[in-house]
């Protein structure tokens, strides 16, 4: 109770306290189900994402992750299956691929590197999931709001 | 085990035990008894409400003791069906829980239930039980906190277990920062148990690695061992980069007590140096046992049952003897995994594979066809109206978002018509409504905002196509594993959140359009390639549940390098008397056999093969790969080819095969022959693999010289005798004095000699001088590596990659060990990497399985969710054809010099990687294609609540 509390009056006291806004794309087969283990094992952690689902982690184009920064996400994470366990077998070395063009596009937007990440999360990995988005939150609060986060931002 | 809980044709019984069996093969009566759960099935969702308001505690057998759980529980998360139960032992019959749940879902007198089911076959696969390693009085588990066990420390490394993967000792909760692996612990001898139980090895080495990455600080890891025993496909690769970690040492020695310091309970292990003959002292903050695996206690009751019989070592006899490794000794009773002996998890798999094949022969006539009524399909063309539904999921959601401001937001999304909540969306009545629902208001599009996709789309899906919605117009949104019950102390966000998610849900919802399972018709003959033993046994297997197989052997006969060997080993059986058997039931099948015959072409993809051969074509729906592998040329190693009397492990193979009385190398009858281990095998440069049959086969062939008077010294790194007969005769090679002596890569044994060899020479370690053995002959136990001529031919021809090691690679190496990443395509035996006979035998088997559920039907259904090329917008460069891992994406030349991509709809996973590669944007990823995704990311971004 006294969390809930406290988590209320923060919230209060600190209406100007930027609060990031991130995109995670998750694959079905391992990061969303490490997602949804997070859940059952009942970590709590961050809410300051919102998961896209794809199939495999090889389906993030670029042009979605740019997308996203370019809407103002101050940050972004792509999550897949550990390597070898990719449920299509190489599409998170794909993955891989896409990410390094992308973090080269996004540098020279004047964006820094930590706002966009690559992880690997299995299925069982809930706590870890839940570890990583904290983190993550915590590395873009760090940088503040995104350069590219401006008009709009909100109506 | 998700999949099976779902499955259409399988009847998940959990807690529930068999206690009768009637009948014969193909009608069996089996007297099942379900013993009381307390919680009903059909009521229970897993809500968790009784457990969190349960006031009993007690330790949790899942976490093998070191965490806790309620009186009422699920046993464990990944439990299916992941409902309650209640352990009436522990209960107290408060009646708390019976009061608080929201469904009436508990009845503390539940009585159980008794069933009889009709089968055909039984498959036993009742798996093993760890030794207990109490017995073991000198390293005193269960007196000392920090003596754990390796399933103890399996729990305390995952991430969902009681310390949330932090390893933590337990005398006083503090990371470790020395941790001790004693191997073989029950088994090799001690304690009774003769056999070597596989796994361990591996497993302890996966755990340093598990360890240094939970806990980077650890300073110290040692494992206690006699053999580092990595025999499998990639283990001794595993093992080698474990070398690299400078943290952990391996210690070759049983320990022969573990002590502890009463005050600090930190722990010293005591380990004989025989070589020095003094003993060592190890300074450890734990100790983690390895104990052996042993047969299932129940089995000997349950052998009772069946009517079938046991091995001494308690495990389940099977019939090797004839070929068929996974027959019990009563036919229609199957054997798989841990219940014949001791396997591992690859092995394992394709076991539960092949004994699903072997049963199958029982129920052939039972195969029924499923037939589906066809359900007119609702219009749902002109703009979307969407209907939202939020479950309230009794009070996991509820209890935490406020489901009226979501309901309200929802009304205000674009295209949103009907919005309405549920106390159990997923029960039938919640179903029932949404059905109602659709029909009523004339909806095209549904959004559920309930919990994972991952289980419950199906469920919603069948809903949305049984009223004749088509089912890819139904998006779901994760309020509750991802939100409600992540956030559950953050409730205004938590909404804030869903509100998002909603909306994003809907975005996506707008943009949905209706997909159509595609069905191909496939041809249903099998063509198998190779007709060694594993290529045999899965021709075997389809013609026994009536399909037509062509089996082709490029030699003049069948058998394979069964056709070399004398005795088959561990099980002590003929080799050419097992050939007999499988050809003679061959010759009474209807299996078409083409020997002396030679593959020149494949074209096609699965259900439609085209094949050419040197003596004309066949058509054929799917193939299986049982070409083999080949024995290691030792040119050069050890004098052979310079010395008449240096031969490999297959040329004296060939000699007791021929020969009764004494054995003659180059001329005469050697009074001494040296073997040398690992020639051509665990080579960081020719070949880092184990190939695993090379010890046993040593140890036979040294007993076989032994009876005819011949001494033996084996040079060897490590004996690799795994599993439940082959340490039990390495035991017997000792007893008769056969002599084993280590050598390490670095220093490896040399053969000296003029004229012919001598000698061998090793560098003694422990007193560091070269010690020279008289000979008369050595034997090269030579490994095995991919049949480079054939199977580099049928990759090009088929296109099923290989792997570092050169040989075929399978889809995954522990939970698809048969199956290619072409689809279609099957491989077994050593073609897939070395192995011995009887894993060959499982391994036909269980593609033939795999062959069985694809062409159990004369068409495949496709997954409409694939990829598909717009031809106008594509250029041809390629891109897609070099990211797609299934052959999906071909070039085809439209007009002279014009090349444009197709997708074979057959081939596509639907993975949709080849869309994140267009450059042109020409390739949509059907369900979740740019526009759905980027519709998504818009709306959260610039749509803020
Ligand atoms: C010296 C020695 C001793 C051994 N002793 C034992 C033992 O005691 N116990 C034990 O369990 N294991 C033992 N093994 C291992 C055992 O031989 C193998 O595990 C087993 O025979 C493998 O069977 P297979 O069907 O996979 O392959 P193989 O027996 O090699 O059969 C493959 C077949 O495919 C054919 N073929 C290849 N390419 C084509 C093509 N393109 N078209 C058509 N046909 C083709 C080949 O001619 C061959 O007949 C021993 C091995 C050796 C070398
Ligand atoms: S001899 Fe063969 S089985 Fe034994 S360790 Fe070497 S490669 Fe493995
Ligand atoms: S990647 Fe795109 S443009 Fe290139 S061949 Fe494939 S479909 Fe055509
Ligand atoms: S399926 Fe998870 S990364 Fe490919």
């Amino acid at each position: 109770m006294s969390t809930k509390l406290s988590s209320i009056t923060k919230k209060k006291t600190s209406e100007k306290k930027f609060t990031p806004r991130i995109v995670v794309f998750a694959c079905n087969w391992c990061s969303y189900a490490g997602a949804d283990n997070a859940g059952v094992s009942r970590i709590q952690y961050s809410p300051n994402f919102r998961i896209i689902r794809t199939m495999c982690s090889g389906r993030v184009t670029p042009g979605m992750v740019l997308k996203a920064f370019k809407l103002g996400a101050d940050g972004v994470l792509v999550s897949g299956c550990h390597l070898g366990d990719c449920h299509y077998i190489f599409g998170n070395h794909r993955a891989i691929e896409n990410f390094e063009r992308t973090q080269a596009i996004i540098k020279t937007l004047g964006l820094e590197e930590g706002r966009l990440r690559l992880e690997w999360v299995s299925a069982a990995e809930g706590p870890r999931f839940g570890q990583l988005i904290d983190e993550f939150v915590g590395e873009v609060t760090k940088l503040g709001p995104s350069p590219l986060n401006n008009s709009n931002r909100r109506k | 085990m998700m999949d099976a809980g779902r499955h259409p044709n399988i009847r998940l019984l959990t807690n529930s035990e068999l206690v009768g069996l009637e009948g014969e093969a193909g009608d069996f009566k089996a007297q099942v008894r379900r013993h009381p759960r307390y919680v009903s099935e059909e009521l229970c969702t897993g809500c968790g409400v009784c457990g969190r308001n349960c006031p009993v505690e007690v330790l949790s057998e899942f976490d093998a003791g070191v965490g806790k759980r309620k009186a009422v529980y699920v046993p464990f998360p990944q439990a299916v069906p992941n409902i309650y139960i209640l352990d009436k032992e522990n209960c107290t019959e408060c009646g708390i829980c019976v009061e608080k749940c929201p469904r009436d879902a508990i009845d503390l007198d539940d009585p159980g239930k008794d069933l009889e089911l009709k089968v055909g076959s039984v498959i036993v696969a009742t798996g093993f039980e760890v030794f207990d390693p109490t017995v073991v009085k000198a390293y005193g588990f269960g007196l000392y906190d920090n003596v754990v066990t390796s399933m103890q420390m399996e729990r305390l490394l995952n991430a969902s277990g009681p310390t949330q993967g932090h390893i933590l000792r337990p005398s006083d909760g503090k990371v470790p920062r020395k941790i001790g692996f004693v191997q073989c612990v029950g088994t090799r001898g001690e304690a009774g148990l003769q056999y070597c139980s596989r796994f361990c090895c591996m497993n302890s080495i996966k755990d340093c690695m598990l360890v240094k990455q939970h806990a980077p600080e650890i300073e110290e890891l040692k494992i206690f061992y006699i053999d580092i025993r990595a025999a499998g496909k990639g283990f001794e690769e595993f093992y080698q980069r474990s070398l690299e970690m400078p943290e952990l040492t391996y210690i070759r020695g049983r320990p022969s007590k573990i002590l502890e310091d009463p005050q600090t309970k930190d722990l010293v292990v005591q380990v004989e140096d025989g070589e020095a003959g003094k003993i060592n002292d190890f300074q450890l903050d734990m100790v983690v046992l390895s104990s052996g695996a042993v047969a299932n206690k129940t089995n000997q009751k349950l052998a009772e049952i069946l009517g079938i019989e046991r091995e001494e070592t308690g495990f389940f006899t099977s019939g090797e003897e004839t070929g068929s490794p996974l027959e019990s000794t009563k036919e229609g009773i199957y054997l798989c995994g841990c219940a014949s002996g001791i396997n591992d998890i690859s092995d394992s798999v394709a076991q539960g594979s092949g004994a699903a094949a072997a049963a199958e022969k029982h129920l052939a006539k039972l195969r029924i066809e499923e037939k589906k009524e066809e359900i007119p399909e609702l219009d749902v063309s002109g703009p979307p109206r969407i209907g939202v539904f939020v479950c309230h999921c009794g009070i996991n959601i509820a209890g935490v978002l406020d489901i009226d401001a979501l309901k309200k937001y929802a009304e205000t999304l674009p295209d949103v018509v009907f919005v309405r909540d549920s106390l159990f969306l997923c029960s039938d009545d919640g179903q029932r409504r949404l059905q109602d629902m659709i029909k009523k208001k004339k909806l095209n599009r549904v959004v559920a905002a309930a919990c994972t996709p991952r289980t419950h789309e199906p469920i919603f899906r069948e809903s949305c196509a049984r009223i004749g919605l088509n089912p890819y117009l139904f998006e779901m949104v994760n309020v509750r594993d991802q939100c409600s019950w992540v956030h559950t102390e953050e409730p205004q966000e938590a909404t804030e959140k869903a509100k998002d998610l909603i909306r994003m849900g809907v975005a996506k919802a707008r943009l949905l359009e209706p997909l159509y399972k595609q069905s191909i018709k496939i041809d249903r003959k099998v063509l198998v390639i190779g007709g060694g033993i594993s290529g045999m046994r899965a021709a075997l297997d389809l013609d026994a549940q009536g399909f037509q197989v062509t089996l082709i052997e490029k030699e003049g006969k069948l058998g394979g390098s069964l056709n070399d060997i004398h005795r088959i080993y561990p099980q002590d059986l003929s080799a050419s008397e097992l050939v007999e058997t499988m050809m003679q039931k061959i010759k009474n099948s209807k299996i078409e056999v083409l020997t002396e015959i030679e593959i020149t072409d494949i074209k096609g993809f699965i259900g439609n093969f085209e094949v050419f051969t040197s003596k004309g074509g066949l058509k054929v729906g799917t193939i299986v790969l049982a070409i083999g592998g080949e024995l290691y040329e030792p040119e050069g190693d050890f004098g052979y080819g310079k010395f008449k009397n240096v031969i490999t492990n297959l040329d004296l193979e060939r000699m007791i095969r021929d020969n009764q009385g004494d054995i003659i190398i180059d001329g005469e009858k050697p009074t001494t022959v040296a073997f040398i281990q690992c020639v051509g095998s665990r080579d960081l440069e020719k070949n880092p693999a184990c190939s695993r049959f090379c010890c046993p086969t040593t140890i036979k062939q040294a007993l076989e010289l032994k009876k005819r008077g011949t001494n033996v010294v084996v040079f060897h790194r490590d004996m690799r005798t795994v599993g439940t007969r082959a340490e039990e005769h390495y035991r017997k090679a000792r007893e008769m004095g056969v002599r084993f002596l280590k050598y390490s890569p670095e220093m490896k044994p040399q053969v000296v000699g003029e004229g012919k060899a001598s000698g061998v020479e090793l560098l003694e370690p422990a007193l560091n001088r070269n010690l020279t053995l008289p000979v008369d002959a050595v034997v090269l136990a030579c490994g095995m590596i991919p049949n480079e001529v054939e199977t580099g031919r049928l990759q090009g021809i088929l296109k099923v990659p290989r792997g570092a090691d050169g040989f075929f690679m399978e889809r995954h190496a522990k939970l698809g060990p048969v199956e290619t990443t072409v689809e279609g395509v099957f491989v077994c035996g050593t073609a897939q990497g070395p192995k011995d006979i009887s894993d060959s035998i499982a391994q036909g088997s269980a593609a033939a399985a795999k062959v069985a559920t694809f062409i159990c039907r004369d068409t495949i259904e496709l997954e409409p969710t694939t990829s598909i090329v717009d031809a106008d917008m594509c250029r041809g460069c390629g891109k897609c054809v070099r990211v797609c891992e299934f052959l999906a994406p071909k070039l085809v030349e439209k007009s002279p010099g014009i090349f444009v991509a197709e997708i074979n709809q057959a081939l596509c996973k639907g993975c949709g990687t080849c869309a994140s590669w267009c450059p042109t944007g020409a390739i949509t990823a059907k369900h979740f294609t740019d526009r759905q995704v980027e519709s998504m990311i818009e709306t959260f971004l610039t749509e803020a609540v």
